[in-house]
C-alpha cells in the first residue's frame, strides 16, 4: 500500500512539473539562468572593487594583440611548431640509438643465450626473438621522441598559447566543417595519434569531436617519421645529385606531412557533409589568461600522463605482434614459411598498387605499432630473398646501421623508386595502429566510428597508391 | 603486366562501383536499409492527427476537409473513416466527425512522438530547420513511444516542440489551446509568438527565412486592409493575411520590455562595449545553453576585444573572461550600445 | 543543524549512495568534494591538499575520469574528490551531470568551491548554484596574488556574509592559504562552523511560485527532504536522474534519519 501511494505521489509530481512547465512557457530555462547571474552581479557589486588606474590583464592583452595579429599570428605559430618538431626529431636521435644499442644489440643476445640454455629453441624464439624484441623496438623508437615532444607541447598548453592557435586556425577548420581545436589534436597527432585522439576531449561538440578523432590518423605520428626519413633518404635523395640529396629528401618528408594535413581537411569536409551531417554542432572556446608554466611539474606530469600511458598501451600491443611475426616466419607448410606463402600469393595484387607482398604482410602483422614496420620489412625481405649473410635468422627483426646496407637489401627485394614513394604514401594513409584503434573505441564507445576511422584511411591509401602506380607505369 | 591504362580504367570503375554501393545515405546499401512504410497505417494516423488538431483548436471538420488536408480523394477518406470507426477510434455525429477517447489517446501518442522528434532534431542534431517537420512526419510512424520517452528523458523532458507547441505527456495530457491569431492583436499591443503553423511547409519556411520564430516578441505597428505590420527583434515585417494567419501569439502585458531596434553582437567593433539584450530564439539546444553558461545573459556587459588572425572568430570579454564566438553565432546575440555610448559621452564631457 | 559528534544522520554515514557513486569509504572520516569553473587552479588546490600530481590541461572537459586523493588533519582522514570543472550546473552535459549528482546524491561533508578571484562575478554563478544544493560549502578564493597584481580588491568578510559560507583567500600556486583552507574544511565537516548559504532571490515571481508549489508537494511525498527547492527546480528542468532517484528511492535516502516519518 505504502509503495503504491508513493508511486502515485511521484506520478503526480512529474505531472505537476509538466503543467507548470507549460504555464511558464519556452523561456523558463533562460529565466532560471538569468536570475542566478543577477544575484551573482549583485553580490559582486557589493564586494569587488577594481582600481581604475590600470586596466586588468594589460600584459595579456598586449601578448594577445601580437599572437593573434593578422601579420604575425600565423608566422609565430609555424615557427613555434617547427621549433618543437625540430627539437623532437633532432633530440630523439641520440637517445634512440642508445636505447637500441642497449636493448637490441646488447641485451637481446644475452637474453637469447640465457633462454636457449633453459628452454627449447622455439620457445626462446617466440619469447625473446618475438615478444621481447618487438617490445624493445617499440620502446627505443617511441620513447625518446615522445618524452621530448609531449613535455614541450604541454608547456605550450600550460602557458595558454594553444587556445590561441585554435582561435587563429578556426576559420580554416570551420570551412572544413570542423572545430578550431582540431588544430591542436592534429598537432598532438604528430606526436602520437592515440594521444591526439584522447586530446579530442577538449572539443565539446559531438560532431566536431568525431571529425577530429577520425581524421587524427592523417597526422604523421612519431612512429612513422623514421620510416619516412629512411625511405626518402634511400630512394628520393638518390635521384638528385648528392649535394641536393639532404634537402630534397627532407622536402619529400615534409611534403608527405603536409599532404596528411590536406587529406585531414578534405576528409573533415567530406565527413561533415555526409555521414556526420546530422550530428549536432556547437562551438565554444575560452581564451584563458596566460600563466607562467611550472616546468618541473609539467615535465613530471606529461611524462606520467601522456608518454608512459601511451607507451604502456603500445608495448601491450607490440608483444603479441612480435609473437605473431616470429611464428609466421617460422611455421612452415611444405618447407615454406607462412610468411612466404602469403608474400608469394599477395605479390601480384600488391604490384597493382606499386607495393609488394612484403610490405603488405609487414603492415598487417605490424598493425600494433608503426615502429616495427621497417625492421619487419627488412627481416621478411631477407627471408624471401634468401640472403642469409645479413640479419639474425627468420623471425628476428633487425635494422642496419648503414644506409647502403639497408638499401642493398631493399634493392635485392626488388624495390624501385616507385616502391619507395608508394611506401611513403601508404605509411601516411593506412589504418591507425592498434593502440590508436583501441583508444578510438574507448573514446567514442562505438564500433561504427571505430570501424570508419580504421577502414577509411586504408581504403584511401590503396586508392592513392593505385593511381600513383598506374600513372607511373603509364608514363615512366 | 597488364596495360596500365586498362588497369587504371578498371580501377576507376571499381572505385565508382564501390562508392555507388557504400556511399552513406545515398548508396545502394543505405537505400536498401530504409524500411518502406506501410502507407495505410500512415494515412490512418495522419487522419487521427488531423481530427485531433481540429478538436484542439475548436474547428469543426468534415470528410472533405480531412481529405483535402491529407491530399487524397474524398472516396478514399470515406473508406479510411469507416475503417477508423470499426477500430473504435472515431464516431460520427451527423456530418461531424469526432475522436473517441481511444482515438484521442492514439492521436496524442503520435503527436507526442512527432513533437519530441522535432525537439530532438532542433536541439541535438544539425538537421536544417526546414527539414524538421518532414523528418518528424516520417519518424512519428516508426519510432515507438518507449524510444521517444527515452529521447525525451535524455533531453530533460521538454514541454514544448521547437515551433512552440506543447508536447503531450506520456499519460496523454496536453494543456488547453491558448493563444490568438496574430491578426487579433491591436495596434500597439505586444505579444509573444507561441506557435507558427508548420503545415503547409512553405509558409513556415518563408517565415523562418524572414527571421520569425516562436518565442519571439512582436509589437504590432499597423493593421491595414488585412496587411499586418509589426516589429520583431528590431526589424519591421509586413505580412499578408495568409502568412499572418499561420502565426499564433499570446498577448503580453505592456510592461515587459519590447525587443526592437537592437544591434547584433557581430556588428560590435573591436574595443567597443555593449549591454547584452538577449539571444535570438533561433539559437536553441546545447548551443544556447553554452552561450548562457559563458555569461551571455541579458544585462551583462560584453566587449569585443580581439580578432583572430583570420578575422573570424572574435574574442569577446564577458565577466572577465575572453570567449571566442564565431560570426554566425554572434549575429544571433542582440546587444544595445546606447548606455555605453552615453557613458562615453559623459566621460568626455 | 545541531552538532552531533557521532550522529547516524551525518552525511558520512550515507555510505550507500557514496558507494554507488564509486567512492571507497574504508578508513575515511569525511568526504570533501572539489568543484569549480575550469581554469581556476582547481587541480593545483587538489594537488596541494592531497600531495598528488594530477595534471589537467587548460581546458574544460579535460578531467573526464574523477580524481580522488586522501589527506589527514587532526587525526582524521579526509577523502577529496575532484569533480569536473564546469561553468554551470544547469545544462545537460555529462560533466555537469557528474558534478551535480555527486553533490546532491553523494552528500559530501564539505564542498570546496574553487573560484578565480580575478573573475569573481563569473565564478559566483556556479557558487550560487552549488549553494542551492548543499549547505556545507567553503569558497576557496584562489589566485589572490593575481588579483592583487591586477588591482582587484575583494572584501572577504562581506563576501562571506553575503554567501553565508566561509571564504578562504588562497594562492594555490604559491601554496599560501592552504593551512587555513584545511582548518576550515575540518570545522565545516565536524559541524563547528554552520553555514547559512545564500539562496537565489532574483527569480521571477512565476518561477518562484512554481518552485514553491512543487517543493510543497515534494515535502509531502518525502518529508524532511533537505533541499526540496533545488529538487523542485530540477524537476522543472525535467532532470531525468531526479525522476529516477524518486522512483528507485535514492532521493528518499537523502532525508536525515531523525526526520524520517514512519
Amino acid at each position: 500500500m505504502m509503495e503504491q501511494e508513493k508511486s502515485k505521489k511521484i506520478k503526480e509530481l512529474v505531472g505537476m512539473a509538466n503543467s507548470l512547465k507549460w504555464e511558464l512557457g519556452m523561456g523558463m530555462h533562460d529565466s532560471i539562468v538569468s536570475s542566478v547571474y543577477a544575484d551573482a552581479a549583485q553580490i559582486a557589486r557589493k564586494t569587488v572593487t577594481t582600481e581604475d588606474s590600470k586596466p586588468a590583464f594589460s600584459l595579456d592583452r598586449r601578448i594577445d594583440k601580437v599572437v593573434t595579429s593578422r601579420w604575425l599570428g600565423f608566422p609565430i605559430m609555424f615557427i613555434l611548431l617547427a621549433i618543437v618538431f625540430w627539437i623532437t626529431i633532432a633530440g630523439a636521435n641520440y637517445p634512440s640509438a642508445m636505447l637500441a644499442t642497449l636493448l637490441v644489440d646488447t641485451l637481446h643476445p644475452i637474453l637469447k643465450g640465457a633462454a636457449n640454455s633453459v628452454m627449447p629453441w622455439w620457445l626462446s624464439g617466440v619469447l625473446v626473438d618475438g615478444a621481447y624484441l618487438s617490445m624493445a623496438w617499440v620502446i627505443s623508437v617511441m620513447l625518446p621522441p615522445m618524452a621530448i615532444f609531449f613535455p614541450l607541447f604541454t608547456l605550450l598548453e600550460d602557458l595558454g598559447y594553444l587556445p590561441r592557435v585554435a582561435f587563429n586556425m578556426d576559420s580554416l577548420f570551420r570551412k572544413a566543417g570542423a572545430h578550431g581545436k582540431q588544430a591542436l589534436t592534429m598537432s598532438m597527432g604528430f606526436g602520437c595519434n592515440a594521444a591526439g585522439v584522447i586530446a579530442a576531449r577538449v572539443i565539446d561538440s559531438p560532431r566536431e569531436r568525431l571529425i577530429a578523432i577520425i581524421t587524427n590518423n592523417f597526422s604523421l605520428c612519431n612512429g612513422r617519421w623514421p620510416t619516412q626519413i629512411l625511405i626518402a633518404t634511400i630512394f628520393i635523395g638518390a635521384v638528385v645529385p648528392p649535394f641536393w640529396a639532404g634537402l630534397v629528401s627532407t622536402a619529400a618528408v615534409v611534403g608527405i606531412a603536409v599532404l596528411g594535413i590536406v587529406f585531414s581537411l578534405i576528409v573533415s569536409w567530406g565527413l561533415s557533409r555526409s555521414v556526420l551531417k546530422g550530428e549536432a554542432s556547437t562551438f565554444s572556446l575560452e581564451l584563458p589568461p596566460y600563466r607562467p608554466p611550472r616546468i618541473f611539474q609539467t615535465l613530471y606530469t606529461s611524462l606520467i600522463d601522456r608518454t608512459l600511458f601511451v607507451l604502456w598501451r603500445a608495448v601491450v600491443f607490440a608483444i603479441p605482434a612480435g609473437v605473431v611475426i616470429w611464428l609466421v616466419s617460422n611455421i612452415t607448410i611444405g618447407g615454406v614459411s607462412l610468411a612466404e606463402h602469403f608474400i608469394n600469393w599477395s605479390d601480384p595484387f600488391a604490384v597493382i598498387f606499386g607495393l609488394n607482398g612484403v610490405i603488405l604482410l609487414a603492415y598487417i602483422i605490424a598493425i600494433p605499432a608503426n615502429e616495427i614496420v621497417i625492421p619487419t620489412i627488412l627481416m621478411l625481405t631477407v627471408l624471401v630473398t634468401g640472403m642469409h649473410e645479413v640479419g639474425a635468422g627468420s623471425g628476428v627483426m633487425f635494422e642496419l646501421d648503414s644506409l647502403s646496407g639497408t638499401e642493398g637489401i631493399l634493392r635485392a627485394g626488388g624495390w624501385t623508386l616507385l616502391t619507395g614513394v608508394n611506401l611513403m604514401l601508404f605509411s601516411l594513409l593506412h589504418n591507425p595502429c592498434s593502440t590508436t584503434i583501441y583508444t578510438i573505441y574507448k573514446e567514442t564507445n562505438s564500433v561504427k566510428w571505430t570501424a570508419i576511422s580504421t577502414f577509411l584511411p586504408i581504403v584511401m591509401g590503396f586508392i592513392v597508391c593505385f593511381i600513383t602506380a598506374q600513372l607511373w607505369y603509364l608514363f615512366v | 603486366m597488364e596495360n596500365p591504362l586498362f588497369t587504371l580504367l578498371m580501377g576507376t570503375g571499381i572505385i565508382i562501383l564501390l562508392a555507388l554501393i557504400f556511399w552513406p545515405g545515398k548508396g545502394l546499401l543505405a537505400r536498401r536499409g530504409k524500411v518502406r512504410l506501410s502507407s495505410k497505417r500512415v494515412l490512418l494516423e495522419d487522419t487521427l492527427k488531423y481530427l485531433f488538431d481540429c478538436e484542439y483548436k475548436g474547428i469543426s471538420c468534415s470528410l472533405n476537409s480531412a481529405a483535402g488536408n491529407l491530399n487524397i480523394s474524398a472516396d478514399r477518406m470515406a473508406k479510411l473513416m469507416s475503417q477508423l470507426k470499426e477500430m473504435g477510434l472515431v464516431e460520427f455525429e451527423g456530418s461531424d466527425i469526432r475522436l473517441t477517447d481511444l482515438g484521442n489517446s492514439y492521436a496524442l501518442r503520435v503527436i507526442r512522438v512527432h513533437r519530441i522528434w522535432e525537439r530532438f532534431l532542433a536541439d541535438e542534431t544539425g538537421v536544417k530547420q526546414m527539414n524538421w517537420h518532414e523528418e518528424a512526419d516520417i519518424q512519428e510512424h516508426q519510432v515507438s513511444p518507449e524510444e521517444a520517452d527515452r529521447i525525451a528523458a535524455r533531453m530533460g523532458n521538454p514541454a514544448f516542440d521547437p515551433h512552440g507547441d506543447p508536447i503531450p505527456t506520456r499519460e496523454g495530457k496536453i494543456p488547453p489551446f491558448s493563444g490568438r491569431p496574430l491578426s487579433s492583436l491591436e495596434e500597439g499591443e505586444v505579444g509573444r509568438i507561441i506557435h507558427i503553423e508548420d503545415e503547409p511547409n512553405y509558409i513556415f519556411e518563408q517565415l523562418s527565412a524572414q527571421g520569425i520564430y516562436p518565442g519571439m516578441q512582436v509589437y504590432l505597428l499597423d493593421k491595414k486592409e488585412g496587411r499586418i505590420t509589426f516589429a520583431a527583434n528590431g526589424n519591421e515585417c509586413v505580412l499578408t493575411p495568409l502568412f499572418a494567419s499561420a502565426i499564433t501569439v499570446k498577448p503580453l502585458p505592456r510592461e515587459e520590455p519590447i525587443q526592437e531596434g537592437y544591434q547584433r553582437l557581430s556588428e560590435l567593433a573591436p574595443g567597443e562595449t555593449a549591454d547584452i539584450v538577449g539571444i535570438s530564439s533561433y539559437c536553441m539546444g546545447l548551443q544556447r545553453r553554452r552561450l548562457m553558461d559563458f555569461g551571455i545573459v541579458p544585462g551583462n556587459k560584453i566587449t569585443a576585444e580581439l580578432q583572430s588572425a583570420s578575422g573570424d572568430p572574435v574574442g569577446y570579454r564577458i565577466l572577465g573572461t575572453v570567449i571566442a564566438i564565431r560570426k554566425d553565432q554572434a549575429s544571433l546575440i542582440f546587444i544595445n550600445t546606447e548606455n555605453e555610448k552615453l557613458k562615453e559621452y559623459e566621460r568626455s564631457a | 543543524m545541531s552538532v552531533q559528534p557521532n550522529c547516524e544522520s551525518c552525511p558520512v554515514h550515507l555510505k550507500g549512495n557514496l558507494k554507488r557513486l564509486g567512492i571507497d569509504m574504508e578508513k575515511v572520516d569525511y568526504v570533501v568534494a572539489l568543484a569549480g569553473n575550469p581554469n581556476t587552479g582547481k587541480s593545483t588546490v587538489f594537488n596541494n591538499l592531497t600531495g598528488l600530481r594530477q595534471h589537467t590541461g587548460n581546458w574544460p572537459g579535460k578531467t573526464v575520469g574523477r580524481a580522488e586523493g586522501v589527506f589527514g588533519y587532526n587525526d582524521e582522514r579526509y577523502k577529496v574528490v575532484d569533480l569536473p570543472g564546469t561553468y554551470s550546473l544547469l545544462s545537460t552535459s555529462t560533466d555537469e551531470e557528474v558534478a551535480r549528482n555527486f553533490i546532491l546524491f553523494g552528500r559530501p561533508d564539505v564542498t570546496v568551491i574553487v573560484a578565480d578571484a580575478t573573475r569573481l562575478e563569473r565564478n559566483l554563478n556556479l557558487v550560487l548554484q552549488i549553494l542551492e544544493i548543499t549547505d556545507r560549502a567553503i569558497l576557496c578564493l584562489n589566485m589572490m596574488d593575481e588579483a592583487k597584481r591586477n588591482h582587484v580588491n575583494i572584501d572577504i568578510r562581506s563576501l562571506s556574509r553575503e554567501l553565508g559560507i566561509p571564504v578562504i583567500p588562497t594562492s594555490a600556486r604559491r601554496r599560501s592559504g592552504m593551512t587555513e583552507l584545511v582548518d576550515m574544511i575540518s570545522q565545516v565537516a565536524s559541524g563547528k562552523y554552520v553555514c547559512k548559504p545564500h539562496k537565489v532571490r532574483s527569480r521571477s515571481p512565476q518561477i518562484k511560485h512554481a518552485i514553491d508549489n512543487l517543493s510543497k508537494k515534494l515535502m509531502d511525498a518525502f518529508p524532511g527532504l533537505p533541499n526540496a527547492d533545488w529538487v523542485a527546480l530540477r524537476l522543472l528542468e525535467g532532470d531525468q536522474s531526479i525522476i529516477e532517484a524518486m522512483q528507485n528511492g535514492s532521493l528518499g535516502e537523502l532525508v536525515p534519519v531523525e526526520n524520517e516519518v514512519q
